[in-house]
Parts: structure tokens; C-alpha cells; sequence
């Protein structure tokens, strides 16, 4: 068999290490630490461990089983699994266009915050002020500075998602910017990607270890260590254990057959697979001890924060000496001033705060609020909190960067393998329409209502249709392909066919967990009514919740609708040309008669 | 007569107390929060102390008013707390019966905030009066954002990156495109004389891929 001229990797590593550049990205960082939070540390990990064994591992697997043995991208390779099911390819490809259009606006978040951090007092630390210097402005009061400085300053953000604004400029620059950096990093191929992958799977992980030995030595840190590692019992664990593993390890996008694609074909991607899963899941776990190190210190100062400010409110109002109240006996000197100047005490008894670490370190927070708004409120009382900044920051732009050269190479792989766009563009500048494409629908995630926007794609553009994609890819190829097909064509590739546990996961299991999930999926979505949002008013200095109107929930439908309508399309039209394709046989073969 | 003399030297203290009353309407209450302030250096407060401050606060009516008359006789402080706090009114030097009124005194403070937090080592956080918002001090604004400055450096490192490549990549497929019509044209000499002979002389002989194998059957991780 002649090898044709199909770019490939430098060397294997390179294939590694952009799978776990794309697969280990802000999900690990902002939404595992809120589920380990959520369902109490060890309560959550069983579930996840076991979710990853049998759903996880099988699924990756999978695709890049297949991304290396037919030698194209997603539209390409599910074409030629079967032509009825080819449109699982065209979903795949649609999905990740929804993915790439919004991802990208939390890098542009990530440099606007980066930015920022090049300043003698970081931003977010002290509220600004009123026009007449007096007073901090009423909303940033309110709320806090960090709280200010997303909500205000970076987003500008409107009070309701029909209230568009207009386009940022800080944002809609550093989206610019964003957008650049992408198409600099893909623009050669993946020859070029294989470098960059380098740098954006290692940096993160680099910094990692600077903040665990940083939180670790942080005032406080223990607090949050021993609140992660107590468990909560919770059977929605198993839900979202098996849910995080899934969206986690980025199945169902294209982009690991994409990049499998592009390897030898005699790749033992059998080890590859276990290797990237586990590292993803390990990273998770090793971005939950350093968040829970943060959220420790975070609670613990706001916690002795809470406590001199009751101090100082006490000493103040009975005008005891300084040192008088010590914090450890705060309650005592309370109850006690409480019996004894009674009527004093009304006065300041609505002031009084009821100074709870526990409650302080129960304040869960996942996505852009964990990333941008608990973290930079830690950094501010860091030392040296520019350098940690920009640090955490890079970060989280690197694990970004990482995914969307993931998605990106889900799109643009299959648009290379059709012969048609390759002869007529160059591929710098396929690549380039794409990405200016997506920049230019991604502006819109730059109004003052984007974030709300962003929260709809977030949470519907890659969730249930990505669930429904996996649930067709492995039934196709379990019992459509047949079984013994894919043995064989895994046997000529590695040399060995796969072990039964591998055949049991594939053919029983993951479809059956698969399927257990969309049920929930729909029952949860019945059950709750009209969706809703968390809509920030400016008066209140609070996030408050609101139901979408009308014309968001037409959005929200067609996310859904639009990719997973292309498997029966697709299926619809095959069917009809074959039909055309035997008439015209029939009519052929009487003509020759 | 002596009598009467001591009679109003006794009663000056008692009109002095009568005029500084806590939550008066033209009184101030003081807070010095001392020990938070300066920890281990914190000092003691006294008698000399007080008179400093009704010093600084006599000062501060004077630069105020412009007035040279202000005296430390003019600032009467009462209900001194071991919190170290006090209330403190300011008497007219014409007329010593009759306070400054409130905003007076006010705007006097504010003017010379910073001399009176000097004077005692603390800021406007740990030397409150209480009704006298401190005024804070305004961020410098530079006259072009940092940030822009940096955004500047980065977007002009990634163009030219960008334009960098597109152009090497402009040129291999130019430098491409030559060397295959130069093989070309080769072919073609070749072609012409005829004799297929004579292509296996001109070239190197083909690569048959069915017999090339991968370095390893198994490419190692």
C-alpha cells in the first residue's frame, strides 16, 4: 500500500501532546473543582474514576480508532464507515463551528484580564470612585471590587439579554487578538501545530506546580484541602461524574479524529488513548488541590476579615480599649454586651454578621464567575499579586488556546479532505476564511449582552447534542460497521486485536450509560420548565435570576436542532440518490436488453 | 469681690462643660484607633497628648478662617473614652460662649486633614471623625492606557508572525512550483527521444511503496 501525501505528525509525541493540549482544557480548572465542591471531594472522585474506566477511555478509544484507520477527518471518515451515517460527520463539524465561535471569547477575556495585570495596584483591588471623590461607586460598594471590575468594567454587561448594547471595544479588540493568535498557531497545518502543542500542553501544567507550592504555603490553605476531602452523599454525583468525563475529554467535536487522522497507521494509539485520559483526569484532580487551596485562603481571609470587622464594630460602639476583644472570644463578648447594655446593642444588632468559615467556604462558584472573579479576588491578597496575576492568567489563555486548536482542526480537517475546496483555495487561505468567519459571528459575544449569549451556547451548543452524536458514533460502529470489522481493522494497525473489555464497553456499557444520560437530559429539561439565567443588576449589586424570553429559547432550540438534524438528513438524502442511482441501473440494464 | 472672682473662674470650666455635649449639634466625636495603627510603637494617650490635638484642631481653624485668634482654649473636648475617643467642640474666640458651627469646623478639618493624621502618625482610616468622610484619593489615571500599550506589542508580534509565515509559505510553493516544472522539462527531453531505456538512465529509478516498510511495525510512544 503506496503512503500518500497526507501531512502527518513529526513524531508521535507531538500527537500526544496535542490531544492533551485539546482535551485538558478550562473544564478541568473551573467546572471539576465545583463538582468535587459540589458532591464533596472523595464523594465525587469514585464516580468519576469509574466513569472514566468504563464510558471514558472506551469512547477515545474509539475515535481515534477511527481517525487512523480511514485517514480523514470526521465528515470523511463517517462517509466511509457508511454513506447513510455520514451525517454524524456533518454534526460532528457543525458542533464544533457553535464551540469555536463562543470558546474563543474566554481568551479574549483571559488577555483583556493579562493585560490588566501590567499595573502598579491590579484593577479589580479598590472600588473607583464617585464624581464628587467622597464615596466608592454604589454598585462596585455593593458587590465588591472584583465583582465590579467583570461585571463593569470588563463586560460592561446590560441587565437582561434583550438589552443588547453595543460592541465593547476592549473586547472586541482582545477578540481580534485572540482570533490571530489562533490562526498564526494553525495556518501552516499541522506540522506547525505539532510545535506549538509543545508549549500549550507544558505551560499549564507549569504553573500548576508554582501555585499548589504557592497555595499550599497560603494562610488558610489547609482549611480548603480538608473541606475538599469530605464527602457528601449525593446520587446526582453519578450524573455528573459520568456527564464531566464526557464533554471533558472533548468526544463527539471531530477533533480526535482529526488528529488521528493525520498519524501512521500503525500508531499504537491503544496506549496513547489510556495515556491522554488518565493525564486528563489527573490534571483535574491536580487543578482541584490547587483551587481548593485558593478557596481556602480566599474563605479564611474573608472569614478573619469578618471577624475584625465585628471587632472594630463592637469596640467602637461601647468604646472598649483596642485590644480588648480578642476574636477568639468574639461570641462571648457579644452575648455578654448583648445582657448587659441591652438597648445599645439594638442599635448595631442589624450590622451584626454571623462570621461562619464553614458557610464562607461552601460558596460554590464554577465557569467564567470561579476563573475571573474567586480567583483575582485571592491574587489581590497575594504578595506580589501582578506576577501572580499574570501567571494564572497565561494559564488559563494556554489551556484556551489548546482547545480551540482542537476545534479548529475539527472544522478545517474535513474542508481539506474535499478535493473540490482544495484545488480551487490555498490552504492559508481556507483557514483564514474560517477564522474570520467565526471572529466576525464571535463579535456579537462582545455586546453588553454577550455574556448572556455565551451562557446560552455554554450551556446547550455542545452538551446534548454532543451526547447524541457520541450515542450514534458507537452504536454505527458496534453493530452498523459490525464488531468483528473493527477488530480486524484495529488488528492491522497495532497488530493485536482489542481485549474483551474494550468489545463489552463498546457494544454494552457506554451505549447503555449513553443513553441513561440523554433520558435525564430530557426529563431534567421537562421537569424544569422554562430555562433561566442569572442576569446581574446593577442596583442590587447581585446576579439575580430571569427567564429567557421568547426568541432565546428559538436560539436555544435551534443549537440543538441544527446539528443533530444532519444524521437523519443526511440519511434521508443517501437514501434518495440510491434510489435515483437503481432506477437509473434498471433503466440502463433494460436498455441494453 | 474675691468671691464673685472665684464664683466665675469655677463656673468658666462649668460653661466650658456645658458647651461640649456628646451628640451636640455643632460637636465631633473623635476616634483613634492608636494600637491598630502603629502595634508595638503604639504610644500612650494623655494629658500632653490631648493638648496637641487641640492644638493641631486650633491650627486648622486658623489656617481655615484665616483668623490669628484661634486658640487651644477655643477647642473643648469632653467624655474622653478609654477606646480613645472623645467629642470636641470649637468655641467662637470673640465670643466664647457660642460654638462654629458644624460645617465650619468641617471644612476646616478637611482642609488640614493630612497635617492633623500627621501630627498624631495615623491616616484617615485610624484617626475617624465620625461624620467626616475622608476623601479619598483619586487612582492616577496615565494619559493612555497600560493596557493598550501592552495589547499594542502583542497584536503587532503576532502579525508579523502571521505575515512571516504566509510569506515563507508564498515562497516554498514558488520555490516548489520551479523545481517541478524544471523535472518536468527533464521528463520531456527524456520522453522525447523515445526509448524507454533511456527514462531509467535519466532517473533515479521508482520508489515501489508496497515494499517500504516504517522504521518500527509499531511506532513507540
Amino acid at each position: 500500500m503506496v503512503e500518500d501525501s497526507r501531512p502527518s505528525w513529526e513524531n508521535p509525541m507531538q500527537f500526544v501532546l496535542a490531544c492533551v493540549s485539546y482535551a485538558v482544557g478550562l473544564g478541568n480548572v473551573w467546572r471539576f473543582p465545583y463538582l468535587c465542591q459540589m458532591h464533596g471531594g472523595g464523594g465525587f472522585l469514585i464516580p468519576y474514576l469509574i466513569m472514566l474506566v468504563v464510558e471514558g477511555l472506551p469512547l477515545f478509544y474509539l475515535e481515534l480508532a477511527i481517525g487512523q484507520h480511514m485517514r480523514q477527518g470526521s465528515i470523511g471518515a463517517w462517509s466511509a464507515i457508511n454513506p447513510y451515517l455520514g451525517g454524524v460527520g456533518i454534526a460532528s463539524v457543525v458542533v464544533s463551528i457553535f464551540l469555536t465561535i463562543y470558546y474563543n471569547v474566554i481568551n479574549a477575556w483571559s488577555f483583556w484580564y493579562i493585560f490588566h495585570s501590567f499595573q502598579g495596584t491590579l484593577p479589580w483591588v479598590e472600588c473607583p470612585l464617585s464624581s464628587n471623590l467622597t464615596t466608592y461607586v454604589p454598585e462596585c460598594e455593593k458587590s465588591s471590587s472584583t465583582d465590579y471590575f467583570w461585571y463593569r468594567e470588563t463586560l460592561n454587561i446590560s441587565s437582561s439579554i434583550e438589552d443588547h448594547g453595543g460592541i465593547q471595544m476592549g473586547q472586541a479588540l482582545c477578540l481580534v487578538l485572540s482570533w490571530m493568535v489562533v490562526y498564526l498557531c494553525v495556518l501552516r497545518g499541522t506540522e506547525a501545530t505539532g510545535k506549538v502543542v509543545y508549549f500549550t500542553a507544558t505551560f499549564p501544567y507549569l504553573v500548576m506546580i508554582i501555585y499548589l507550592i504557592r497555595g499550599a504555603t497560603l494562610h488558610g490553605a489547609l482549611n480548603g484541602l480538608k473541606y475538599m476531602f469530605t464527602p457528601k452523599v449525593d446520587p446526582k454525583a453519578w450524573i455528573d461524574a459520568a456527564t464531566q468525563i464526557l464533554f471533558s475529554l472533548g468526544l463527539g467535536c471531530g477533533s480526535l479524529i482529526a488528529f488521528a487522522s493525520y498519524n501512521h497507521h500503525n500508531n499504537n494509539f491503544e496506549k496513547q488513548a489510556i495515556v491522554v485520559s488518565l493525564i486528563n483526569s489527573g490534571t483535574s484532580i491536580f487543578a482541584s488541590l490547587v483551587t481548593f487551596s485558593i478557596y481556602g485562603f480566599k474563605a479564611t481571609f474573608n472569614y478573619e476579615s469578618c471577624l475584625d470587622r465585628m471587632q472594630l464594630l463592637l469596640i467602637n460602639t461601647f468604646d472598649l480599649t483596642e485590644d480588648s476583644i480578642k476574636t477568639d472570644h468574639l461570641d462571648d463578648w457579644i452575648s455578654h454586651l448583648n445582657a448587659s447594655f441591652p438597648d445599645k446593642f439594638a442599635t448595631i444588632s442589624s450590622q451584626i454578621e454571623g462570621c461562619d468559615l464553614k458557610s464562607e467556604l461552601d460558596t460554590a462558584v464554577e465557569g467564567t464567575g470561579l476563573a475571573f472573579i474567586v480567583y483575582s479576588e485571592a491574587i489581590k491578597n497575594m504578595g506580589l499579586s501582578q506576577l501572580w496575576s499574570v501567571l494564572y492568567f497565561s494559564m488559563l489563555l494556554m489551556l484556551g488556546i489548546g482547545s480551540m486548536l482542537g476545534n479548529v482542526a475539527a472544522i478545517i480537517t474535513p474542508l481539506r479532505d474535499s478535493a473540490f475546496l482544495t484545488r480551487h483555495f490555498q490552504k492559508e487561505t481556507l483557514t483564514g476564511m474560517i477564522c474570520l468567519f467565526c471572529c466576525l459571528v464571535g463579535l456579537s459575544f462582545t455586546t453588553r449582552s454577550g455574556n448572556y449569549w455565551f451562557s446560552i451556547f455554554n450551556d446547550y451548543a455542545a452538551t446534548f447534542s454532543l451526547l447524541f452524536i457520541v450515542l450514534i458514533e458507537i452504536i454505527t460502529v458496534c453493530y452498523v460497521y459490525g464488531l468483528k470489522k473493527f477488530e480486524k481493522d484495529i488488528e492491522l494497525m497495532i497488530g493485536h486485536r482489542p481485549h474483551w473489555y474494550w468489545k463489552i464497553t463498546w457494544s454494552v456499557i457506554s451505549p447503555f450509560l449513553i443513553i441513561g444520560l440523554f433520558i435525564f437530559f430530557i426529563a431534567d429539561y421537562i421537569m424544569n420548565g422554562t430555562p433561566t439565567y442569572q442576569a446581574w443588576d446593577s442596583d442590587l449589586g447581585k446576579t439575580v435570576t430571569k427567564e429567557y424570553p421568547p426568541f432565546a429559547q428559538v436560539v436555544i432550540g435551534l443549537l440543538l436542532v441544527t446539528s443533530m438534524i444532519c444524521v437523519p438528513l443526511v440519511a434521508l438524502i443517501t437514501f434518495i440518490k440510491k434510489k435515483k442511482e437503481q432506477a437509473k441501473e434498471s433503466k440502463r440494464s433494460t436498455k441494453v436488453c | 469681690m474675691l468671691a464673685r472672682v472665684l464664683l466665675a473662674l469655677s463656673l468658666v470650666p462649668a460653661l466650658a462643660l456645658a458647651l461640649c455635649q456628646p451628640d451636640g449639634q455643632d460637636a465631633y466625636k473623635v476616634r483613634l484607633s492608636i494600637k491598630t495603627a502603629l502595634g508595638a510603637n503604639a504610644y500612650e494617650w494623655n494629658e500632653s497628648e490631648q493638648f496637641l490635638f487641640r492644638a493641631t484642631l486650633a491650627f486648622a481653624m486658623r489656617k481655615y478662617t484665616g483668623q490669628e485668634t484661634f486658640n487651644v482654649s477655643s477647642v473643648i473636648v469632653c467624655n474622653e473614652t478609654p477606646r480613645v475617643s472623645f467629642w470636641f467642640v470649637v468655641t467662637n474666640p470673640n465670643d466664647t460662649t457660642t460654638l462654629i458651627p458644624k460645617n465650619g469646623v468641617e471644612e476646616a478639618i478637611r482642609l488640614s486633614r493630612n497635617r492633623i493624621n500627621s501630627a498624631f502618625l495615623l491616616s484617615d482610616k485610624t484617626l475617624q471623625f465620625v461624620g467626616i468622610p475622608p476623601t479619598l484619593a483619586p487612582p492616577s489615571q496615565p494619559s493612555l492606557p497600560v493596557w493598550l500599550i501592552v495589547f499594542g506589542v502583542v497584536m503587532g508580534i503576532v502579525t508579523a508572525g502571521i505575515l512571516a509565515l504566509i510569506i515563507s509559505g508564498f515562497i516554498q510553493r514558488k520555490k516548489k512550483e520551479k523545481t517541478i516544472e524544471d523535472e518536468e522539462e527533464k521528463q520531456e527531453r527524456i520522453m522525447e527521444n523515445g526509448i524507454s531505456f533511456e527514462t531509467l538512465e535519466g532517473k533515479d529509478g521508482v520508489n515501489n511503496g508496497a515494499y517500504s516498510h516504517d522504521e518500527d511495525r509499531l511506532t513507540q510512544l
